[in-house]
């Protein structure tokens, strides 16, 4: 498909919100908070796990300036999940609102609202807690059938068979197999087993979680709040609280980053009630420990991969045992792990047999949650390192080991219709598939034949090269659902209202493109409000790398809709047949009539037949087409201290068309730079009693402009004929390779191979001399 | 207590707690730009210039700037815009959240050095941090940025 | 942080009256390191007005007011005519512009704090400070003050002499704490060696240094010098790694220094 007819789509486009937030506009949740609204804090819980035994907020509550404190006592005693998924929900309904048990530090224990922020932290301070405090579990290998039971409580369930066992400390639990793995490993040549543990990462995005809420001029309860999935909150608040749907109102203005640390309610719960209580608007901003230590993280793991093959380098089987730390919640339990499993696998798609199987755990950590990857990056870690392990056993080129057994364009894999969102997946051939070109050129960019394994630049410095590809999905089908409403403004411009979440990835300007190019215009003259529950039509939200997919598509149908309907008004105002109707996004012509959009639109509204010209569509996927990518990593190594610097990180990205190339390379390496932090330098350190350490960006360290050297990133040229205008998704899938290729690159560096992350000069170091002195012995 | 400094220059007196950061103050006044990402002295969002130089404002008392200058993005909104013409180019603008303190330092970064080397430059902007974008467009931006504002110096 | 006054000095002895007054009063530098102790506070004691901001130089010494700014300091011409730039290049190693044009010479050093950049980057060099009331001393001889000065640093003063320098600033990111700190110096045909955020503050290395100053292999030296520290865990680093570092860039350093 030519993509050289493209005007706007694919084409380089300032995004429509980057002048607004550079130049200070106010526009953020926080923004938003009518002056003087109550502030909320939060008492959180000292301890890991303990039973609240007794709470007196009397004195608290007697504080000239307190409104409001809310405890376990007097809010509604619903289970739900906090997870901003479809329903039924695919995460185990295992939370209060708050609760007589905290799960761990940091645990919600109460709420004051005050009229200011001063009163509200000496409010904190007055509420007497006596805890019954137990033996907390920490060690989530230790986590199954400890005696320790993290949530006794009654009234929590599974909305469907997932393995919800809770007396076993287990949230969710999958197994599957393809074929008979255990006999199809015992026929292979040559068989490696390679495990290896990702930690906890943080989001750290850089708006911290807030909310506020207010009641309107219908006295319905109205939010603002920094979320991924506006829609599925709404929801959720509403049958949690006992309120009528379309009494709650969720408005997500724009957010300052989520990566999936927004997918899940946060301060939401306790603005509405505070708001509904005392008739004043509040609001409520997480401090920067709340957001490191009291939303949510990623899913730390233990993977084993076990691969078999012959001599030859045919790949046969795969055996994948997981185990997951969902912390003191399970949201997102399920679908994160299976993710491992489905978005990863199937990579190396003509085995004989595969298997992958495993539980998640509960543990008194903090939450773990949705996060960009969702479990492919954790599996990807393990995977393409085992894939090395196996090359170099086989005395293969990793690249020739990849090439020969990895997806390859008209392919499949019998995971896709066995492995979906919690249940069930769809199956799926792969009509675009540039992988063996993205692993040749980005093995060119990189110039890996010269520096593969390691060159030695100086008497202690050696410079090496690692890979790894990888893949993720664009929405899941028949699950995620978008939609968009266009009108005709009154001057022939448009107006799009549409449910895609725009949390930084851009979502608002792909729309726009998207519909500019349908309708043959320019996006100036398009404009776009999203997110409003009350203003726009439904869209699940920003998550599985779905807004451009699934969004877009819905965008897309909604003006091909507009573009059919507006012929037709055209038609009846020429009076002529609407086949014989040409029309360039300004004028329609049949013949020697013709009318100017422009004047359709005005005619149309003010002088004669006026009627409002407006459309609404949806979409579905029925596919959930990968995009895929190989990763290159350049370090430089220095082996008396194990310290190593980013030299390059070379990404070619298999993403269909890029509606926008520019914001389709900046998703692409904003992923690589988060997936190479939690290669590189992202510890998470809990002390003996359950405290996360590392709670602010002074002991949390994300990368910075100076660790960043070099990016470069280069696009496939793909098309997927299901994607709007050929495209696939881009959101997550630069997240994936950094682990493994960085994990590679040290090896091929220094011989040793670090199972844990964040790979530290401290570990390299220490596996480097443990190997010098394996030796001498 | 009262302070009188001149914001954005028109003199203002704010009255404020002894303990009061500027940031807070700023904002609660409808300076709505002002970021606070941390509020911790370490992530940079809620830069503001402070008699030309970059400082985070929320870990400067506002008791502290007494009769000093301070600026922020709403005092060099065409150069804002300029640089956000730039950013955009490259896709360096995601969610935003860190645009505002970026634009405040690269306006102070223009006027500090001439010409910087690109380590000059990644020292300037090491003290803001961003989680979307990868720096690299931001770094590209930022050179070609200044490459233009040379050229119309020269001239 | 809480503070219930806040109080501008209009002169040294002012403030320091003030600080007498109450021992919940503060003298307030660039107040970083106040706002993340995160205590309370009867008064903070500003003392910007009283013209401590200043650099000067005469033949023998640079003059640094207490009130000079990280970034004042770094990008000081006559700084950086110092030693090729070294002490300079130590504090731009600290955080970013945003955070160095609020930080203060003096609220760096008057803290001792064991992780500071600037107390290694001084430390092996000749560094008086002078104290309000009149007090002066080196700054190794604060590091090592029993208890707490009763006073308000001022001042510090650098000698100028012919001098090489290495500084290395361990970490995790730009942005981290250090890990661990080497400085390394020759001045005068003498060695000095000072290792900080062991995570003790900076000290300096002794034994070693007479060896170095006796000729013997730098391989030799640094091993000496790691053996005279003590080091500890942090939760990001372990003992024995920051005494394997610190070894191998005190043997840069001291090659450094040498050409």
């Amino acid at each position: 498909m030519s993509k050289s007819n493209l005007k706007v789509v694919n084409n380089k486009t300032r995004s429509v919100d980057g002048h607004a937030e550079m130049m200070g506009r106010p526009l953020y949740t926080d923004d938003y908070a009518p002056h003087g609204s109550l502030v909320c804090r939060m008492l959180r819980s000292p301890h890991a796990f303990a039973h609240i035994k007794n709470i007196d907020t009397s004195k608290a509550e007697a504080l000239n300036g307190v409104k409001c404190v809310l405890t376990y006592k007097n809010v509604p005693h619903v289970a739900m999940s906090r997870a901003g998924q479809a329903a039924p929900s695919p995460s185990p309904i295992d939370k209060f609102i708050l609760d007589e048990y905290v799960r761990y530090v940091g645990d919600e224990v109460a709420c004051v609202a005050a009229i200011n922020e001063r009163i509200a932290e000496d409010a904190l301070k007055l509420i007497e807690v006596e805890y019954e405090v137990f033996e907390p579990v920490l060690d989530y290998k230790k986590a199954f059938q400890n005696k320790t039971v993290i949530h006794p409580e009654e009234g929590i369930s599974q909305a469907f068979e997932m393995g919800f066992r809770p007396k076993d400390n287990v949230a969710a639990s999958y197994e599957m197999q393809v074929g008979d793995v255990e006999s199809a490993l015992k026929k292979c040549e040559v068989v490696i087993e390679h495990t290896a543990e990702s930690q906890a990462q943080a989001h750290a995005m850089m708006e911290p979680h807030c909310s506020n809420a207010r009641l309107d001029d219908h006295n319905r309860l109205v939010i603002y709040t920094c979320t991924q999935t506006p829609f599925h909150m709404r929801r959720i608040l509403a049958k949690t609280l006992g309120m009528p749907l379309n009494g709650v109102r969720i408005v997500k203005p724009r957010v300052g980053g989520g990566f999936g640390g927004k997918q899940a309610f946060h301060c939401e719960f306790f603005v509405a009630l505070v708001t509904l209580r005392t008739g004043l608007p509040s609001k409520m901003v997480y401090s920067r420990e709340e957001v490191f230590g009291a939303s949510y993280t990623r899913h730390p793991m233990c993977i084993t991969m076990k691969i078999g093959a012959d001599k030859d380098g045919t790949i046969r089987a795969i055996d994948c045992r997981a185990l997951s730390d969902t912390g003191a919640y399970g949201e997102h339990a399920l679908t994160v792990f299976m993710i491992v499993g489905s978005k990863v696998l199937p990579l190396y798609n003509k085995v004989d047999a595969v298997r992958f199987g495993g539980r998640v755990v509960y543990t008194n950590h903090v939450p773990a949650g949705a996060y960009r990857g969702y479990g492919a990056i954790q599996g990807n870690y393990v995977l393409e390192s085992a894939i090395d392990i196996l090359a170099e056993k086989l005395h293969m080129s990793p690249i020739e080991l990849r090439l020969k057994n990895s997806m390859k364009e008209k392919e499949t894999s019998p995971i896709f219709e066995i492995m979906g969102e919690g249940t069930k997946g769809t199956p799926m051939i792969m009509e675009s598939c540039k992988l063996p070109y993205c692993i040749t050129r980005g093995a060119e960019l990189i110039d890996w034949d010269k520096k593969y394994p390691r060159i030695q630049v100086g008497p202690h410095t050696i410079r090496s090269v690692g890979m790894a590809i990888a893949m993720q999905g664009s929405g899941i089908p028949y699950m995620d659902m978008g939609s968009s409403s266009i009108k005709l403004n009154d001057d022939g411009s448009y107006m799009v209202t549409s449910g895609a979440t725009d949390i930084g990835q851009g979502s608002d300007t792909v729309i726009t493109q998207i519909v500019a190019e349908e309708l043959m215009t320019s996006v100036d003259r398009v404009t776009i409000y999203s997110s409003d529950t009350d203003l726009t039509p439904f869209d699940v939200g920003a998550y599985a790398s779905s807004t451009t997919y699934v969004s877009g598509n819905a965008a897309l149908r909604a003006a091909q809709k507009m573009k059919a309907r507006l012929i037709r008004e055209a038609a009846a105002i020429l009076e002529v047949k609407e086949d014989d109707i040409d029309f360039d996004g300004k004028v329609f012509v049949a013949g020697d009539k013709s009318i100017k959009l422009a004047d359709l639109a005005s005619r149309i509204t003010y002088s004669k037949d006026m009627h409002q010209v407006a459309v609404t569509e949806s979409f579905f996927g029925r596919v959930s087409p990968p995009p895929f990518m190989a990763g290159y990593v350049e370090v430089e190594v220095d082996t008396e201290t194990g310290e190593y610097q980013l030299v390059n990180y070379v990404s070619v990205v298999d993403c269909g068309t890029t509606i926008n190339p520019m914001l389709a390379r900046g998703q692409v390496e904003g992923g690589i730079v988060q997936g190479y932090g939690m290669a590189s330098c992202e510890s998470v350190i809990y002390n003996k009693t359950g405290k996360l350490l590392t709670n602010n960006f002074s002991t949390y360290h994300i990368p910075t402009h100076k660790e960043i050297n070099k990016l470069t990133t280069e696009f496939a040229d793909s098309y997927d004929p299901t994607g709007p205008f050929g495209a696939k998704s881009v959101g997550e899938i630069g997240i994936d390779t950094p682990p493994a290729a960085l994990c590679n690159a040290i090896y091929n560096a220094v011989g040793v191979r670090i199972n844990d992350l964040p790979i530290t000069p401290e570990k390299i170091l220490t596996a480097m001399k443990e190997k010098e002195e394996k030796k001498e012995q | 207590m009262e302070v009188t400094f001149i914001l954005n220059h028109i003199k203002v007196t704010y009255n404020v707690r002894p303990d009061e950061y500027l940031a807070e103050s700023l904002r609660e006044h409808g300076i709505l730009s002002v970021r606070v990402g941390c509020d911790e002295s370490t992530c940079g969002s809620c830069t503001v210039l402070i008699d030309e130089k970059p400082a985070m404002s929320c870990s400067v008392l506002t008791a502290q700037v007494e009769g000093k200058h301070v600026t922020t993005v709403e005092d060099i909104q065409d150069e804002a815009n300029l640089i956000a013409d730039y950013f955009s180019d490259e896709g360096a603008d995601q969610c935003g959240f860190c645009l505002v303190g970026f634009a405040l330092v690269i306006h102070a970064l223009c006027r500090e050095y001439e010409d910087p080397t690109d380590e000059e430059i990644k020292n300037y902007l090491v003290g803001n941090l961003c989680r979307c974008s990868g720096y690299n467009a931001q770094f590209i931006a930022v050179k070609k940025y200044l490459a233009e504002v040379k050229k119309h110096v020269k001239k | 942080m809480r503070a219930k006054n806040f109080y501008r000095a209009l002169s040294l002895d002012d403030a320091y009256q003030k600080l007498l007054e109450n021992p919940k009063n503060s003298i307030i530098a660039g107040g970083l390191w106040i706002k993340k102790m995160g205590q309370s506070y009867e008064t903070l004691i500003d003392i910007s007005q009283l013209k401590l901001d200043q650099i000067n130089e005469d033949n023998d010494f640079i003059y640094i007011g207490s009130m000079v700014t990280l970034r004042d300091f770094e990008t000081s011409p006559i700084v950086n005519n110092f030693c090729d730039g070294i002490p300079a290049f130590g504090i731009r190693e600290v955080m970013g512009v945003n955070f160095r044009n609020i930080a203060t010479i003096g609220g760096s050093i008057f803290g001792r704090y064991p992780f500071s950049d600037v107390i290694s980057a001084l430390l092996p060099f000749d560094v008086t400070l002078s104290f309000y009331p009149e007090q002066s001393m080196s700054l190794e001889e604060y590091l090592h003050y029993k208890g707490k000065i009763q006073g308000i640093l001022v001042a510090i003063k650098i000698k100028k002499e012919k001098a090489k320098g290495f500084y290395k600033k361990v970490k995790t990111t730009a942005l981290d704490f250090p890990l661990i700190n080497i400085a390394v110096c020759k001045r005068n045909d003498k060695y000095y060696i000072s290792v900080g955020s062991r995570p003790m503050v900076a000290a300096l290395a002794y034994k070693a240094m007479e060896e170095a100053d006796a000729g013997l292999d730098f391989k030799q030296v640094a091993k000496t010098a790691v053996e005279e520290y003590a080091f500890a865990d942090s939760f990001s680093i372990s003992k024995n790694y920051r005494k394997e570092i610190a070894e191998v860039y005190i043997r840069r350093g001291l090659e450094e220094v040498s050409k």
